[in-house]
């Protein structure tokens, strides 16, 4: 799936998406990330042709969507905004009003329901199932037709940190034992770096950078310090800068661009022997925001 | 088959739904009102149950409320409802993103409409039917009604009605697609049928998309005396519900955010 020079503007407002070239390659597990308002909702709407293209183009495999909608929706499965779920039916009602339009074969509901955990909900009206069992069930909803490509846009949204990791082992099993590519949006990487293969990053509808996780991560350890905390922050700064660093103070720590840990060993053994008493040594990475800053030069 | 697919999965979901309740309600108001009545009345009714017009009188007196009062307001109603089964459980973005043509959900969803308003026909016959007999079942000296029932002129009307209806469905259909809010086409569709309600003895109130079925009621009741229709009003139903279906499509199909 990818995007060429995607533009869209909303009225009286300034660019939602500028020249954004998205590139999921097949098989991958693309994350797709950006604070709020960064403009991922904005793309994945764009790409399912929920919001009228402006400017650019949407090729997904391979044949441009406007000219292929139906076709291609036939092979995606998505959950935008959350999970769009009729409050007054049942989870097996709401999964068999997207059967009919499917033509799945019966049996496939409740495949879909014990896959994400739903199966003994029975009569229960889905406006009475909690946020994480409504996420599951939009979830559901999305697998139903056993798509090639799922579009989930912050699927993890409402669901408890055991959700998280039964949400990701699910996505990951069906990544590598179904061949499903997968396009997940979220604003936070440290939820689905353990999941991705590949990263996007959008900001004010800019993308910022694309590649795979590996590049990402290198960027980050570029990006990361190692902090010592000792019982003198102006000495410990002024031995550390006369073994060749350039470590500055924060928060009460002596913070020093990313090492080997063959260095932080000869860095600690320097401020012992210099009289200092070291309370803790520790790795402080760039978050998601700082990396963009980086990457944006803000 | 595509269409066949779609329509099925959109009729699915009026099940439950506020829109399906008011087919039952709306359906079977005005017979359990007379139904009342006559039990209450029961002593009036072994004189009633042998005239040669009974059904004829039963058939207007139930009639008159809804095609005047019940019929639009249901419709104006449950149109919005059914459209709001998307809006307030945030689906249209589920609906959009299915493989289907716009123009096919469009039609599926009109249709699940055109077949409610089938289904309160239906139940409102049986209901009709029922007030009748309900009676001469409970009370021994009731007894069945010994007229004919004239299923010909009843089939008739009951098209004609029908057709009547379909400019109300048809703009209040292209309204609640057009807006989130259920105030709007509901409070647009309230003001049209209230002014075509005012306008009702004027000579031209037969134009008025909104009054076919009360004017061609209450002329075929005798409550126009002397006034004449110039064409028949089930055509110009025909043509005004054909254009506001077409300006619904148009909208619906060109909306830029579709979810």
């Amino acid at each position: 799936m990818e995007t060429i020079n995607l533009t869209h503007k909303f009225s009286g407002a300034e660019n939602a998406l500028n020249l954004v070239n998205l590139r999921v390659v097949e098989g991958s597990i693309y994350g797709f990330l950006g604070p709020n308002g960064a403009g991922k909702t904005t793309t994945l709407k764009l790409i399912l042709g929920l919001l009228k293209k402006q400017h650019g183009d949407i090729h997904v495999f391979g044949k441009r969507f406007e000219d292929n909608r139906v076709e291609t929706l036939r092979r995606i499965g998505s959950m935008i905004e959350g999970p769009s779920i009729y409050g007054h039916l049942t989870a097996a009602e709401n999964l068999e009003i997207l059967r009919k339009v499917y033509r799945c074969p019966g049996g496939r509901i409740r495949e879909v329901l014990e896959l994400v955990g739903l199966s003994r909900t029975g009569g229960k009206r889905a406006s009475q199932f909690s946020l994480g069992m409504k996420q599951r069930l939009g979830i559901a909803l999305a697998l139903l037709h056993s798509p090639s490509l799922l579009i989930l846009d912050e699927p993890t949204n409402g669901l408890d940190p055991n959700g998280i990791l039964e949400m990701r082992g699910l996505l990951q099993s069906l990544n590598q034992n179904r061949g499903v590519t997968i396009l997940i949006s979220s604003h936070q990487l440290p939820e689905i770096e353990r999941l991705v293969t590949h990263v996007g990053i959008i900001n004010r509808g800019n993308l910022l950078f694309q590649g795979t996780l590996a590049e990402l991560l290198s960027k980050r350890r570029q990006n990361s310090f190692v902090a010592f905390e000792t019982s003198d922050d102006a000495q410990t700064e002024l031995l550390v800068r006369g073994m060749g660093f350039s470590p500055r103070v924060e928060s009460g720590r002596v913070m020093i661009p990313a090492l080997e840990r063959e260095r932080v060993a000869d860095i600690n053994r320097t401020l012992v022997r210099g009289g200092m008493e070291v309370y803790q040594i520790g790795r402080v990475e760039s978050d998601l925001e700082k990396i963009f800053f980086d990457v944006i030069g803000e | 088959m595509t269409f066949v697919s779609s329509f099925q999965s959109e009729w699915l979901k009026r099940r439950r739904s506020l829109a399906s309740w008011l087919v039952l309600t709306g359906a079977f108001f005005t017979p359990t009102i007379i139904l009342a009545s006559r039990i209450k009345n029961h002593a009036a009714l072994p004189a009633l149950y042998v005239t040669e017009d009974f059904w004829r009188k039963l058939w207007n007196q139930s009639w008159e409320s809804m095609e005047v009062f019940l019929l639009p307001v249901g419709i104006i109603l449950a149109t919005g409802l059914l459209a709001q089964i998307e809006y307030r459980n945030d689906t249209w973005k589920q609906v959009h993103t299915t493989p289907r043509g716009f123009t096919t959900i469009y039609l599926s969803k009109l249709l699940v409409v055109l077949l409610m308003l089938v289904e309160v026909f239906a139940l409102f016959n049986v209901g009709v039917y029922l007030s009748a007999v309900i009676p001469s079942a409970l009370f021994g000296g009731v007894p069945y009604p010994t007229a004919p029932i004239p299923f010909a002129s009843f089939w008739a009307a009951n098209v004609n009605f029908f057709v009547d209806c379909l400019p109300i469905v048809a703009l209040q259909y292209l309204l609640s697609l057009r807006f989130k809010n259920f105030l709007v086409p509901v409070g647009a569709g309230f003001a049209v049928w209230f002014l075509g309600v005012g306008m009702l003895s004027w000579e031209y109130s037969y134009l008025f998309p909104y009054n076919h079925g009360a004017v061609n009621f209450l002329t075929a009741t005798g409550h126009f005396a002397g006034r004449k229709l110039p064409a028949r009003v089930e055509h110009l139903a025909l043509i005004y519900s054909a254009a506001f279906a077409f300006a619904g499509w148009v909208l619906y199909v060109t909306k830029r955010e579709k979810g």
